[in-house]
Parts: structure tokens; C-alpha cells; sequence
């Protein structure tokens, strides 16, 4: 190894070179001075010991004068000065290598607070297979432009998100959703970069390339929130501009009154409040980053904290805690059959955007009622989510209706030919003066209290059927409210529909409350109440369309944000996947974040009362002051770093 | 022309050291804008690139006594 290398190598492993060799010259000063009786040779040691050690610290004391503050590194070099002025050589080696030690392991440890976010960067694709002029070419991801098709491999990382055009896999999404089971794609299906094709080989057209994919919006998003700061941090680092100048004149003032150097000198050495200022960002840090790995987003240490005491979750009950796709699930003729009540409701439904619309229109294609005996709610779908096709091909086609009208919030009225239809609720039909007899209401009562939502069908001013449309559950709901009653948390579902299918649906879940028959605005009254009446409110919802309410509650989650940039950059919190077993766990973690930041604080300053208690009664001197120190500091940063694995 | 530039500086002790870097970067000539992060490390510059460049932050960066590895 010539000079050059040697000189390459101390520049690139400065921090443990220097300590090694500081503490090195301590040992040897040591040995000399204790078993060779050589007080000057072993006082000559100690002082190179504490200069190599103390060189940088020296030197960034030097530049945090310049800039008028005081840090750590301005205690330590006037501690480790004075020390040397009254001859405590040996302290002033002892402090100096232990703060120099302290310091490389808690820049190594804090290093490791940063994996989660370190690993999300490896997720970045580096290279694309991409078509260009006939040709295959292999270049950098980030070369790839919007709207070009790239060629996925089996086994290799989808470089932009985009659109799968051809070919059929199974892609780990874990990356991006958090989701562990491996997810079907097929033609048409969107992709995320950075996720990892297992099977199949793909083509897709990139909509989103370079910084602008799902995973470097999350990368951004974790660094901001790793960066923003949380309310205790802010009151604890204005509280340390303050102390550590105070410290230096309680010392001065120390010495003044009792003439003890050596206290006076330990006081500047124990008084850096730093366990104190790294403990919350550490736990915040580590919370942060560990929800990012699970698919959960969190914006921010203030989220955090706030979610911390979360003690009302509200869901929005379509799209939520069901799977937000209706379906017909049964249909009855009073007069008619069955498969005629139905394609009249699909004629006078076509034109409709309603979302029942869509969900009757497929039923009547497909030429066959609903399953007469689905058992909704309750049919859990473990698998993957497979797309339903929207339309089917081979079924009978729905003509278009001659005239057609929407009457908003109570169903539709349209004429086919000479037949005049209404299809909507009891409201519409008493708008319209259509008796509904006896059985029929008893079937749509019975239906609804079923959960479902039933549609009156009636041609000609007399009723001849009703359509009854589920959502299901999603499988996992009952489950999610259970572990938040578990965790301390009141649930309540909200809902647009009417009371007797939103308490059938409440009954199952077993959830707490619910509120029924909202308006959008209503749902935000709602939110607003419980906020009242001094409830922590998280709202759960699908991003979009539940904005206002998101907004109004203490912590808005958002779900299924995965390819929304909206919900992303809205929610305080949001959910990747459509995974709402996710939300038990944010919130967990939060209160287990808010106890942690709580541990740190408490470790921290009873650290400080235990060596300021210690430094007056005598028993703590310099070097010990500092091993101690040290202890808290990267005790801290441990403790903050088991929610890395929560 | 104004240019950005980011880095990644591990090695602080604490939260002050990171706003005393951030200091002397944004007294140095020709930032414009700087800003430094604890949490995460990320060092962000904004300069005029007629003026200075990559070399005189890695030299204003160590002589803080922090080590940059550009990203």
C-alpha cells in the first residue's frame, strides 16, 4: 500500500481512523503513566490523544462559532482545553476519544434508521427494454418517454408505470402497494415501476416515466415527511438554542461559586441535551419509514402524532368497507318474468352514469337474474382481484330508450316504443302516482333488511318487479373493525343509503354506529360532530369523492392511492393498496410512535437530572459524564429504531 | 443559469450541526439557496453555475467537517 492509498483510504474512513488512533495514544498513555511510572511521557500521550481526537470537534466548534451558535462540539473542545489547562490530561483524552467513539457509532446507527428509506431508492429500475424504430433497445429507465412500449421480462423490474398492452403475469406489488400476494395482470391492467414481473413476459405503454412513477412519488413523499418536522421536535429544538448556551454560563457560574474546576468542566460535558433533540425525529424516522415499506404513506411527523390519538375511525361504507362494485343480486317479477323486468330496467338505465346503472346493464346483457340466492356480505373472495369483463359479448343487446329523464337521487323515467318505464325508489314512484302493492313491499322491505338496495320496476304506471343490487363486503372489513374496537377505537360507518340496508350492513360488521341517508356535505357534518363532541376522527374513504370529509377529520386516510396523484398529495395518510387491514396497523404504529417519542424524552432527561444530580454530589467526573452521555444518545436512537420492524 | 444540485451528508451529530451546514452553504458565494435536511441527509443547492460549482460545496461541505457523496 503506497502513500496515495493510504491517504484515500484515511479520507474515506476519516471518522474511525481518528478514533482508533485517538484511542490508541489514550491506551498507550495509559499503560505508561499506570504500570511505568512515566507522568510526563503518559501526560505527552494523553494530549496527542485528545488532538487527534479533537481536531474535527475543534474545528466544527470553530465553525459553529463563526456562525454565533453553540453546539455539542463547543463544550466538548472547552471541556477537553480545560481539562488540559488544570492537568487532567488523562480526562481530557478520556473525553475526547469517548465523544469521538459516540459519534461514529451514532452517525453509523442513525444511518441504519434511514434503511427503509435507502431501500425504496434500490426499487428504482435502472434499465428498460424498449421498442424503437422495429428494433429492441436497452436503455437507462429514465430515457424511456411517455407513450413508448416497453418489453417486461419474467423476473424483471417494470421500469414506468403504464398500461399493460400485451401479455398476461402475476407482478409482486410489494414495492409499491405493500401487498404481499402477487397480483394478476393482464391487458389493459395498470403497472407500477419498480414492482416485479414473475412470470410472463409483457408489453406496456409507459404513462409515467423517470421522476414522474408511483414509487419516486412515494420516495419523495417519505424523504418530506422524514424532513417535516413534528410539534415536539419544534418545541425541543427551540428549547436546545437555548440550554446548551445556558449550560456553559451555569458552568462558569458553577466555578465561580465553588472554585471546583473539575465540576464546572464535567457540567459543559453532560450538558448537551442531545439524546433529548435525536430522540423524536429517530422514532418519527423509523415510523415513517417502516409504514412506507408496508404500503402505508404517512405525510408527515404532525400526522403521526396526531394519528397517535386517534379514538373515532369513520368509514365511508361504498367503496370502503365494501368492495364498491353493486351487482344484482336478485330479481322479482310481480306479473312479469324475470328476465323481462330486468331488460326493461337495462332499456330505461342505459343512458344513465348512476353507478346501479352499470351494474343492471350487465346483468341483463349476461341474459340472466342475478345468483336468486347470493348470500351478499358474506362470500369472502380471498383471492386476487380479478377484473370482471364489462361487458358480455355473446348476450342479447339493450336497445337504446326513445326518451329518457333522471330524477335526481330517485331513479330514472324513460319510453321504449309505446312502453313507458320507471325504475327508482318509493319516492319516485309516489312523485309519479304508482300504487305499490302490498307484496312488493314487503319483498323490497325484506331485501333491504338483507342489506341490499332494491329497485322498483314498473312499465305503463303498474309495478312488475324489483331489481335488488349488493356490494360486498370486503373480506377483511369485519376483521378491521374488530382490531380497532380491540386497539381502543370507536367505528362508525357512514353511508348515503337508507336505514334499513345501512343497518343490516352495520349489524354485521358489529361496528359501533352509523349514520345513514347522507349527503356528501352531511358526511362532513358528520366528522365535524364527532370532532365536537372531543373525539380524535380519522376518516377513511377512497380519496376523490370523500375529499371534503378527508379534509375536515383530524387524519384523512385515503385508499387505493397506488397511480393517483390526487389522493396521494391530499390525504394526511394513504393506503397503497385497497388493503384495509392496513388501517388497524397505521394506526397502532402511530400510538406506538407517539409512546416511543415519549420513551425518548423520558430516557433523555432523566439522563440529564441523573448526571446533573451526580456531577453535584460528587460522583460523576468527566470521562464517566460522557460515557453516560453517550449511553442515552444511543439508547435512543435504538429504542426509536425498533419501529423500524413494527 | 441557475442550476440544482443535490447530496447526501450522513454524518451528522445533530439536528444543530445540520442547520449550521446549511448556514455556511447559503453564505457561500453564489448559492442561491440551501437546504439541508437532518432526517434524511438530503443536501439541496441552488447556484449560479457562472459562479461556483460541485467543487467549492464539497469543499465548504468537509470543511464543516461532513462528508458528501453526490446522488
Amino acid at each position: 500500500m503506497n502513500t496515495v492509498n493510504v491517504e484515500r483510504f484515511l479520507r474515506k474512513h476519516r471518522q474511525p481512523a481518528v478514533v482508533v488512533a485517538s484511542g490508541l495514544l489514550f491506551a498507550v498513555g495509559w499503560v505508561v503513566g499506570y504500570f511505568h511510572d512515566l507522568p510526563r511521557a503518559s501526560a505527552a500521550l494523553m494530549i496527542l490523544a485528545a488532538a487527534v481526537g479533537g481536531y474535527d470537534v475543534a474545528k466544527k466548534a470553530y465553525y459553529t462559532l463563526r456562525s454565533r451558535t453553540v453546539g455539542i462540539s463547543t463544550l466538548v473542545t472547552l471541556a477537553a482545553i480545560g481539562a488540559i489547562v488544570i492537568g487532567e490530561y488523562w480526562e481530557a483524552a478520556a473525553v475526547v476519544f469517548l465523544f469521538a467513539l459516540g459519534n461514529y457509532l451514532e452517525a453509523r446507527t442513525m444511518g441504519k434508521t434511514r434503511s427503509a428509506l435507502e431501500e425504496l431508492l434500490e426499487m428504482t429500475p435502472d434499465t428498460a427494454l424498449v421498442r424503437r424504430d422495429g428494433e429492441t433497445v436497452e436503455v437507462p429507465a429514465r430515457a424511456v418517454e411517455e407513450g413508448e412500449t416497453v418489453v417486461v421480462k419474467p423476473g424483471a423490474k417494470v421500469p414506468v408505470d403504464g398500461e399493460v398492452v400485451d401479455g398476461e403475469s402475476a407482478i409482486d406489488q410489494a414495492p409499491v402497494t405493500g401487498e404481499s400476494a402477487p397480483v394478476h395482470k393482464a391487458t389493459g391492467d395498470e403497472v407500477y415501476a419498480g414492482t416485479i414481473n414473475q412470470e410472463g413476459a409483457l408489453e406496456v405503454v409507459a404513462t409515467g416515466t423517470g421522476r414522474d412513477t408511483t414509487l419516486e412519488r412515494i420516495i419523495r413523499r417519505v424523504e418530506e415527511a422524514q424532513e417535516a418536522q413534528a410539534p415536539t421536535e419544534t418545541i425541543i429544538e427551540r428549547f436546545a438554542a437555548y440550554y446548551t448556551p445556558a449550560i456553559v454560563v451555569l458552568a462558569a457560574g458553577a466555578y465561580a461559586v465553588t472554585g471546583d474546576a473539575v465540576m464546572a468542566l464535567t457540567l459543559l460535558v453532560i450538558g448537551c441535551p442531545g439524546a433529548l433533540v435525536i430522540g423524536p425525529p429517530v422514532s418519527i424516522v423509523s415510523a415513517i419509514g417502516s409504514a412506507a415499506r408496508s404500503g402505508v404513506l404517512m405525510k408527515g411527523g404532525e400526522h403521526l402524532e396526531t394519528a397517535g390519538k386517534i379514538d373515532l375511525v369513520a368509514f365511508d361504507k361504498t367503496g370502503t368497507l365494501t368492495r364498491g362494485e353493486p351487482t344484482v343480486t336478485h330479481v322479482d317479477g310481480f306479473g312479469l318474468d324475470e328476465v323481462s323486468v330486468l331488460r326493461y330496467a337495462a332499456i330505461a338505465e342505459k343512458k344513465s352514469e348512476h353507478h346501479l346503472a352499470d351494474a343492471i346493464l350487465e346483468a341483463a346483457r349476461e341474459g340472466v337474474p342475478g345468483d336468486t340466492d347470493a348470500d351478499t356480505g358474506l362470500a369472502a373472495d380471498g383471492g386476487t382481484a380479478l377484473e370482471h369483463p364489462s361487458s358480455a359479448a355473446d348476450g342479447p343487446t339493450i336497445p337504446d330508450p326513445d326518451e329518457f329523464d333522471v330524477v335526481a337521487g330517485k331513479g330514472v323515467v324513460a319510453r321504449h316504443g309505446d312502453r313507458r318505464i320507471v325504475v327508482g325508489n318509493r319516492a319516485l314512484l309516489d312523485d309519479r302516482g304508482i300504487e305499490v302493492p302490498d307484496p312488493v313491499r314487503n319483498r323490497v322491505r325484506d331485501r333491504e333488511e338483507d342489506g341490499e338496495t332494491a329497485v322498483h320496476v314498473a312499465l305503463d304506471g303498474e309495478v312488475v318487479g324489483v331489481v335488488s343490487l349488493g356490494d360486498e363486503l370486503r373480506p377483511a372489513a369485519a376483521e378491521v373493525v374488530r382490531a380497532l374496537q380491540d386497539a381502543g377505537v370507536r367505528t362508525v360507518m357512514l353511508t348515503g343509503d337508507n336505514e334499513r340496508t345501512a343497518r343490516s350492513v352495520a349489524e354485521r360488521l358489529e361496528i359501533d354506529d352509523y349514520r345513514a341517508e347522507l349527503l356528501p356535505e352531511e358526511k362532513q357534518a358528520a366528522i365535524q360532530s364527532f370532532r365536537e363532541d372531543g373525539h380524535v376522527v380519522a376518516m377513511v374513504g377512497d380519496g376523490i369523492n370523500d375529499a371534503p370529509s378527508l379534509a375536515t377529520a383530524d387524519v384523512g386516510i385515503a385508499m387505493g392511492a397506488a397511480g393517483t396523484d390526487t389522493a396521494i398529495e391530499t390525504a394526511d395518510m394513504a393506503l397503497m393498496a385497497d388493503d384495509l387491514e392496513r388501517i388497524p396497523y397505521a394506526v397502532t404504529l402511530s400510538k406506538a410512535t407517539r409512546w416511543n417519542i415519549g420513551e425518548n424524552v423520558a430516557i433523555a432527561v432523566g439522563t440529564v437530572v441523573l448526571l446533573l444530580s451526580g456531577v453535584f454530589a460528587g460522583y460523576v467526573h468527566m470521562a464517566s459524564g460522557m460515557l453516560v452521555h453517550i449511553g442515552s444518545v444511543l439508547l435512543v436512537i435504538l429504542n426509536g429504531m425498533r419501529l423500524l420492524r413494527y | 443559469m441557475t442550476e440544482t444540485i443535490e447530496y447526501r451528508v450522513t454524518d451528522f451529530d445533530c439536528p444543530t450541526c445540520a442547520s449550521n451546514l446549511e448556514r455556511a452553504l447559503k453564505r457561500a458565494e453564489g448559492v442561491e439557496d440551501a437546504e439541508v435536511h437532518y432526517t434524511t441527509g438530503r443536501v439541496e443547492l441552488g447556484y449560479d453555475d457562472g459562479v461556483t460549482g460541485p467543487e467549492s460545496f464539497e469543499r465548504t461541505i468537509s470543511n464543516q467537517g461532513y462528508t458528501a457523496r453526490p446522488r
